[in-house]
């Protein structure tokens, strides 16, 4: 186990690397002078020399790649251009709203499409189409339904007419109720963008291993269809569904952009879109960044609990 | 979808698969498929939902519809009716001609980037796979670096270097695209290059390109096609989420995305404007979801009909 984490560590060097020369060489793809870009057409010289020293644009770029790397090595992403404060500060204020709304959106999204996909593949192997088929389409639809569109609808019944949640307002964790009232409308948005693909997964997953010999050992002995569904067909169909938790994740975290947005959460979503409206590109990049490593992570946790899912993975 | 669908599995999949549903007046022919292809339900349904979207975009400019960005402030916040089917916006404008003209820039999108999508990654797949090792695992390199980027985050960082607009729009949605392509279209052909089929071309000493040509690309074009259908699905719905941020297309031309953000502001006073666009995303996505199995299945030989 240790060995295998020291490799996949070493593996994903590479990777890291990779994604921070790219983030590097975004602000270096700016059409024409960046500094021109980020200030505007009428900026006077001063300000330009002033944001090209700031930016370290004024030195080759093998030395601002360095630099840069250098910077990054320390934990510095650089300071925000509109306000001055550091990127790494904002990231901190930002990070446990995006990772509290998305972590519980996933979690939701488990409690919810899991027991549904087997129970699905549960009616299909026993014969029973309707039911199955029915969930399937319906997964089919709910996963072409655009967060920000859901999250709109929800919030013209549940804030607007009927006024059981709200929308916005502050956010304290001092205050559970509150709190999760709160954060209880885009946590619903962003399980509903998994709960599609979650129960496809685990209902592929269960209908596989429903064929297996242990399967009709356990039914031979007598076993509670409930006891052989949820307790040997569903513990063995946990690999793939766990794999897919990993690479769906990403998906969830494109959401929380948007769904941040609407619901005015201050987390790194919102903050990355309102860096764009205000050319404030250190930020911009450090946000990018961030997501990016965020979902790394999750990535290389994933294979981890491969693991523990299924021992009979060596890895 | 894909799933329930798959010949070892009995019941609901089966059901489809095993009758034709819709007992048809006149036998299609069978040529290219095509009877196999409607004779699916799902793939059916889709190209039900889909036509009448596709004919309506570009029928757009000829149909006898209100001017899509004339104001008309008379007219403000109208609720759907029998003049303005889907009502009308802030400023009067009638939010059903806005979404068949959003339509056209929705579907352009979405068929641009699954055709840039599946070609380019049909291209660098395919050379990947034939011009030797160190070529094959640099272009890997760049497409599990491209894969480790959240697909959303990389087309935002794309449109917040190169700006709005359709183009941008493409591209930024595309270079999350092509490096699945590439990553497909490459295991393809190396399960296929090692068929007894290519040992025996290759026994007769036909040249690399013939090979490619006679015998990989055609076995791939399938698998291809129907991710490209889901590319287009997936295109859609990350233009309308572009849009909706306002990094995408912005107004005055009309997108699904940049409607919904519009009407945003008025969700109290005119839930439509937002409402109507939302199901125009949903209906086009699902259909492409739908043709998408149908040509699996018509195209994959192994797939019984």
């Amino acid at each position: 186990m240790t060995t295998y984490l020291r490799r996949r560590g070493l593996q994903t060097i590479p990777t890291l690397f990779g994604i921070v020369t790219l983030v590097f060489l975004m602000l270096r793809m700016l059409p024409g002078d960046p500094a021109v870009f980020i200030a505007g057409e009428n900026a006077g010289q001063e300000v330009l020399v002033n944001l090209r020293h700031n930016l370290g644009l004024d030195q080759p770029m093998l030395v601002q790649y360095v630099t840069y790397l250098g910077r990054l090595a320390q934990g510095n992403l650089g300071q925000s251009l509109t306000n001055g404060k550091s990127v790494v500060g904002i990231v901190q204020g930002a990070l446990p709203i995006t990772l509290v709304v998305g972590g519980l959106a996933l979690v939701l999204s488990f409690l919810v499409a899991v027991p549904l996909g087997a129970v699905a593949a549960f009616t299909a192997s026993r014969g029973h189409g309707a039911l199955d088929h029915a969930l399937m389409v319906t997964a089919l639809v709910v996963d072409t339904i655009p967060g920000f569109w859901l999250a709109l609808l929800l919030m013209l019944v549940f804030t607007l007419q009927l006024g059981l949640l709200p929308a916005t307002g502050p956010l304290d964790p001092t205050n559970p109720a509150a709190f999760f009232a709160r954060l209880a409308l885009p946590v619903a948005v962003l399980a509903v963008s998994q709960i599609a693909s979650v129960a496809r997964i685990t209902r592929t997953a269960v209908l596989e291993v429903l064929h297996e010999d242990y399967i009709r050992t356990a039914r031979a002995l007598g076993t509670p269809e409930w006891s052989v569904l949820f307790g040997h067909a569903l513990r063995n169909a946990a690999l793939p569904v766990v794999t897919i938790a990993g690479l769906s994740f990403g998906r969830l975290l494109g959401g929380t952009v948007l769904t941040e947005n609407i619901f005015a959460l201050p987390g790194m979503g919102t903050v990355l879109v309102n860096a764009i409206f205000a050319r404030d590109y250190p930020v911009v990049q450090g946000m990018i960044l961030l997501y990016t490593l965020v979902f790394v992570a999750v990535n290389v946790a994933t294979d981890l609990l491969y693991t523990r899912a299924d021992p009979r993975v060596q890895l | 979808m894909e799933s329930t669908l798959s010949p070892s599995i009995p019941a609901a999949g089966a059901a489809v698969v095993a009758r034709p549903v819709l007992a048809l007046p006149v036998p299609l022919p069978s040529f290219g498929g095509l009877r196999k292809f409607a004779e699916r339900r799902a793939s059916l349904v889709g190209a039900l939902i889909l036509a009448p979207i596709v004919l309506l975009a570009l029928a757009a400019p000829v149909l006898p519809l209100p001017d899509v960005n004339a104001p008309n402030i008379l007219n403000a916040l109208q609720a759907p009716s029998a003049d303005h089917f889907f009502g009308t916006d802030k400023l009067g404008r009638d939010i059903f001609t806005r979404v068949i003209w959003g339509a056209r820039v929705s579907l352009l999108i979405g068929f641009s980037v699954a055709a840039i999508a599946v070609i380019a990654g049909m291209a660098i797949g395919m050379l990947s796979v034939t011009l030797g090792r160190a070529v094959d695992s640099a272009v890997m390199g760049v497409v599990d670096l491209l894969l480790s980027f959240p697909s959303l985050l990389l087309a935002i960082g794309f449109v917040a270097v190169f700006g709005a607009g359709v183009t941008q729009v493409i591209v930024a949605i595309a270079i999350a695209d092509i490096p699945r392509a590439i990553r497909l279209q490459r295991s393809l052909a190396l399960g296929i290059r090692g068929r007894s089929y290519v040992d025996a071309a290759r026994m007769f000493s036909a040249p690399t390109w013939w090979i490619i040509v006679r015998h990989i690309l055609p076995n791939t074009v399938a698998a291809m096609l129907v991710v490209a259908s889901t590319y287009a699905a997936n295109a859609i719905l990350a233009e309308a989420a572009l849009s909706f941020l306002g990094l995408g297309i912005t107004p005055p031309t009309p997108s699904w995305g940049n409607i919904i953000s519009d009407g945003r502001k008025y969700l109290q006073d005119g839930w439509w404007i937002c409402a109507f666009p939302g199901m125009a995303i949903v209906l086009a996505a699902v259909s492409l979801h739908l043709l998408a199995d149908g040509l699996r299945h018509t195209l994959d030989p192994r797939a019984e009909a």
